[in-house]
Order: structure tokens, then C-alpha cells, then sequence
């Protein structure tokens, strides 16, 4: 069969099969009513049908224009049938309450690294500054020192940061992009063999602690703890979980075990993204309390303390508990 | 079998510089209208960066054209290394770990990581098992020159067929001169209508490629 055969012979079905691809996409109104209904039944089989024909031509070395048309031809149409399509908010919430804390506890030994690297540098650090005020210098300059002061004295009106004319909603989106670059720096500067991740935990911490060492010695512990309290129950727990993430990318990139390198990384990743979707869902939660509940300062400690304690026991419960009963 | 042609950094580089800037042409008409609003604008201005930052090309990646409307022009699409079309956490993990490809500066690592793969990946490609491939575009179908068709002085392999016929195909595009130049190469397929007719090598070479074409 010659080239010009082959074609006329086939290409009424390649007509129809780039008409029900450009009206599936939505790219076509009805233009010509003569045409055939869609239907999916239909799709398939031509598509197989050009399968077939684009194996044909390849294999009789027929003119490159006649592959090219199969084969872009049988791409749109292989991007459509296996697009996928379950964005649903059932698919979220599976996601978020049964997928991530299952991922969450899969990777526990991670969680406990990241977790002890995120802790003992706060508490070396806050200890050390505690005792030694002037240490704070060596960690952040003397005016940035002084801003800190500032924000948590008695006196301020916001507590947190040093608030001009912007409101609460403006620091609920200062804060959401601000923690999730940090969370996200922290997971994918695991791809470093991990030790991304790790220095993002340690010195994330060891700021956090010597900015609470400083502020106990001042005197300013009573407005500074209340005020970090609750949304660190989100904030804290998503900081190590994404450096518990990035352990795990750079771990498998290290020791692939009897996988290639890179399918290792590829398998790691694919297990870790439910705790990163996590993360950012913490991120969001954090960002909102952060804004509008831990500044209010006119809300008497204890009753800050009563919802840090709910809400710490609420995200150690989601973690440890949920999922627990379906499989994934 | 599915044939991908992996897209290079300079034509990956171009499309990232104009989703760049529409991105920023996006926020600053947002910046416009949001700060007549104060606080709340301000708000809405950090989310929306923040958003169109890392999940702008996630949105587009998983419309039924698998790119930013920056890969669109450039004829660019993001496709599993399977071929299918790109799911919804792959094109998650490529984004997010754009992070470690930006890493210690300007995209160094990603562009080192591309330059150093035949298959052009960056770091956010490899591990979520996605590639960027040119999308096939179907040509415009290809006019052959009206000359009377001749059939071959010898019988031809079919990959000589194809290329005779691809020769002709581009006939249109070439100098008279290079055109009897490179149809020179096939004299041993045309030789023996060179004594009836005055024609010029690559007019017999065009020929030869009306008659393998299928006009007899």
C-alpha cells in the first residue's frame, strides 16, 4: 500500500477522531450538526484504530508528515482519555484526615530526628541567652534585639510584631507566606542529602529559643508566652514535619538501597507529599490563629493557655489517632 | 510506542521568563486595585503572591493542556515520564521542589541538574518522575511539486523511500542550487530517465517521490 492510499484510505477516521478531541476540549461548539454524537465508546476505538495505523506507518517508513499527524494525534488523544479528574473535596478530606496522619506516623523516625533537631538547639540556646542576655547579640543584630523588646512590652496595642496601620488580615497573609517559605525551604533543602533540612531545623530553633531566652530574662515572658502558645501547637509541629520530609528525600537519595538513586527519590517523595500537604494545611491554621487570636491583647492569659492546651492535644491527637482504622 | 522530545533549557528558560512576567503583570494590576482597600488589600496582595509563587503552575499543569500559558507558546508540556498526562501530586512535587532548585542561587542547581541530563530534568522532575516535552503538532499537510510522477530506476529500502519523499517535501524551502546538489547524492535512483527528458536532478529526484508517494 503506498503512503497516498494509506492515507486516503484512513483519513475519514482521523477527521473524526481530531473533531471529537477538539469538541471534547471544548475548543468546538457544534458546527456541523451532521456530525456523529460524541461518544466515549467511540473515542477509544478510534484511538486504537490510530495506534494501530501510526505502528503501521512507523513500520513502513512512510513520509514523515503522515507520522507526525498520527502521532499528535494519537498524544491529544491519549492526554485526554487518562487525564485524571478526582479533585473532589471527599478526595481533601480523605487527604487530610486520614492520609497525612498515617504518612505523619510511617515516617515516625524521622519525625523524632527532626523533632530533636528542632528542640535542643531552642532549649540549649534559650537556656544559654536566659542566663546571658548579651548572648542574644550573637544571633540577631542589637536593633533587631530592641525591636523584639518592643513588640512584647506591656505597653504594646498588637502583640507579635510591630504594627502600623495594617490590621489583623494583613498579617494573616504576612504570616501564611512568610512560615511557608520557611517550611517549604525546610523540606526541599532536604534534597541535599538531608543536611538542608537539618541546619533549617537547628537554626529555626535555636532562633526561636534564644528570642524566648532573652525576652524570660527581660521580664517579658508573661505577653511573650501566652502570645505563641497556640499557634505554635500548628506552627511548630509543621516546621518539624517538613524537615522530617526533607530527611526522608535526603536519606533515600543517600542510601538508595537496592533501588537506583533516582528511583529511590522518587518512590520517597511520593510516600512524603500526604505530611507536606499537611504541612501547609497546619501552615493555613497557624497563619489564621496567629493573626486574629494570638494578638489580641486584651484576652487574659489564662484563657490564651486553655486554648493552646486544647489546641496542642487536638494536633497530637489528629496525628497519633486519625486513620487508624482504614487501610489507605 | 510513544516518541517524547525533551524540551532544552534555553526554550525552558524563555517560557519561565514569560510566566515570570505575567505573574508580575497579574500582581501589580492586583496591587492597583487592593490598595485602595488598606489592610484587608494588603492581605489578599501577600496571599495572592504568595499563591501565584508556587501554585501558578500547578493550576495550569493540570488543565487539559498540561502547561503555563508560558509553555503553551513555546509549544512546551508537562507529561509523567510514563507519557501520561501529569497527576495532581506530581505536579505538586515538581513546584514545591522548585525550593531546592533555586537553591544556593538563581535556579544554579536545577540548571546544573539540566545541563547535566540528556533528558533535561530539573531536581522538582526528577523526583516527582515528570519530564518537559515538546507537545507533537501536527504539520501542514505537504503539497508535492506537480511533476510527472516516475517510478525508481532501482527497487528502494523503505527508510530511502521516506527520505526520498521528505527530500521533496522540502523542495519548496531549498535553493535551486542545493536542491540538484543534494538530489545529486540519489543519482542512482533516477539515472535512468536522465537521457529522454532535459530535467534538472532534483525535478527527477521530485518525481521519483510522486510516483513512492502513491501517484501513478
Amino acid at each position: 500500500m503506498t503512503p497516498l492510499a494509506f492515507e486516503e484510505r484512513y483519513c475519514s477516521e482521523w477527521r473524526e477522531l481530531a473533531d471529537m478531541l477538539q469538541r471534547a476540549r471544548g475548543e468546538k461548539k457544534v458546527a456541523n450538526a451532521g456530525q456523529a454524537e460524541f461518544s466515549a465508546q467511540r473515542l477509544t476505538q478510534l484511538y486504537r484504530r490510530a495506534c494501530e495505523q501510526l505502528a503501521l506507518a512507523r513500520s513502513r517508513s512512510f513520509p514523515a508528515h503522515l507520522v507526525d499527524r498520527l502521532e499528535s494525534l494519537t498524544h491529544d488523544a491519549h492526554q485526554l482519555i487518562y487525564r485524571q479528574r478526582d479533585f473532589g473535596l471527599s478526595a481533601l478530606a480523605h487527604l487530610l484526615l486520614t492520609r497525612f496522619p498515617q504518612a505523619v506516623r510511617e515516617h515516625a523516625n524521622y519525625v523524632w530526628v527532626a523533632a530533636l533537631v528542632f528542640i535542643l538547639p531552642t532549649l540549649i540556646l534559650g537556656w544559654l541567652v536566659y542566663r546571658q542576655p548579651e548572648l542574644i547579640l550573637a544571633v540577631v543584630s542589637a536593633d533587631t534585639a530592641a525591636q523584639f523588646e518592643t513588640m512584647y512590652s506591656p505597653t504594646a496595642e498588637a502583640l507579635g510584631r510591630l504594627r502600623g496601620a495594617e490590621t489583623d488580615v494583613a498579617m494573616f497573609g504576612f504570616y501564611i507566606r512568610n512560615n511557608m517559605t520557611v517550611a517549604l525551604q525546610c523540606f526541599a533543602s532536604g534534597l541535599a542529602a538531608g543536611v538542608g533540612s537539618l541546619l533549617y531545623l537547628a537554626f529555626n530553633g535555636g532562633y526561636g529559643g534564644a528570642i524566648g531566652g532573652y525576652l524570660t530574662n527581660r521580664g517579658m515572658g508573661g505577653a511573650f508566652y501566652p502570645f505563641i502558645a497556640t499557634h505554635s501547637a500548628f506552627e511548630l509541629t509543621a516546621i518539624v514535619l517538613s524537615g522530617a520530609a526533607g530527611l526522608r528525600i535526603g536519606h533515600a537519595w543517600l542510601m538508595p538501597r537496592r533501588r537506583s538513586r533516582r528511583q529511590s527519590l522518587v518512590d520517597a517523595t511520593r510516600d512524603v507529599l500526604p505530611v507536606v500537604y499537611g504541612v501547609l494545611a497546619l501552615l493555613l491554621i497557624a497563619a489564621a490563629i496567629e493573626a486574629f487570636w494570638s494578638s489580641a491583647s486584651a484576652l487574659p492569659a489564662s484563657i490564651k493557655y486553655a486554648a493552646a492546651a486544647l489546641c496542642w492535644t487536638a494536633v497530637l491527637a489528629w496525628l497519633t489517632l486519625q486513620g487508624r482504622d482504614r487501610a489507605s | 510506542m510513544l516518541e517524547l522530545r525533551p524540551a532544552g533549557l534555553p526554550v525552558r528558560f524563555y517560557a519561565f521568563a514569560l510566566d515570570a512576567m505575567i505573574r508580575w503583570a497579574v500582581l501589580y494590576a492586583l496591587a492597583m486595585v487592593l490598595m485602595v482597600l488598606g489592610g484587608l488589600g494588603m492581605a489578599v496582595l501577600l496571599i495572592a503572591f504568595f499563591a501565584l509563587e508556587w501554585f501558578y503552575p500547578v493550576l495550569f499543569e493540570l488543565m487539559p493542556d498540561g502547561a503555563t500559558p508560558g509553555k503553551k507558546l513555546f509549544g512546551l508540556t508537562v507529561l509523567m515520564d510514563s507519557g501520561l498526562p501529569v497527576t495532581p501530586g506530581a505536579s505538586m512535587t515538581r513546584n514545591l521542589l522548585r525550593a531546592a532548585d533555586f537553591l544556593p542561587f538563581g535556579y544554579a542547581a536545577g540548571i546544573v541538574s539540566m545541563l547535566l541530563r540528556r533528558d533535561f530534568k530539573r531536581l522538582g522532575d526528577l523526583a516527582a518522575a515528570t519530564c518537559v516535552v515538546y507537545r507533537p503538532v501536527a504539520p501542514p499537510p505537504v503539497e508535492l511539486a506537480g511533476v510527472e510522477p516516475r517510478p525508481p530506476a532501482i527497487v528502494l529500502p523503505p527508510r530511502t523511500q521516506a527520505a526520498i519523499i521528505a527530500f521533496a517535501a522540502r523542495l519548496p524551502r531549498l535553493t535551486a542550487e542545493r536542491a540538484n546538489e543534494l538530489a545529486s547524492l540519489a543519482l542512482q535512483a533516477t539515472e535512468r530517465s536522465s537521457s529522454d527528458t532535459p530535467l534538472t536532478s532534483a525535478a527527477q529526484l521530485a518525481a521519483v517521490a510522486q510516483w513512492l508517494v502513491g501517484r501513478r
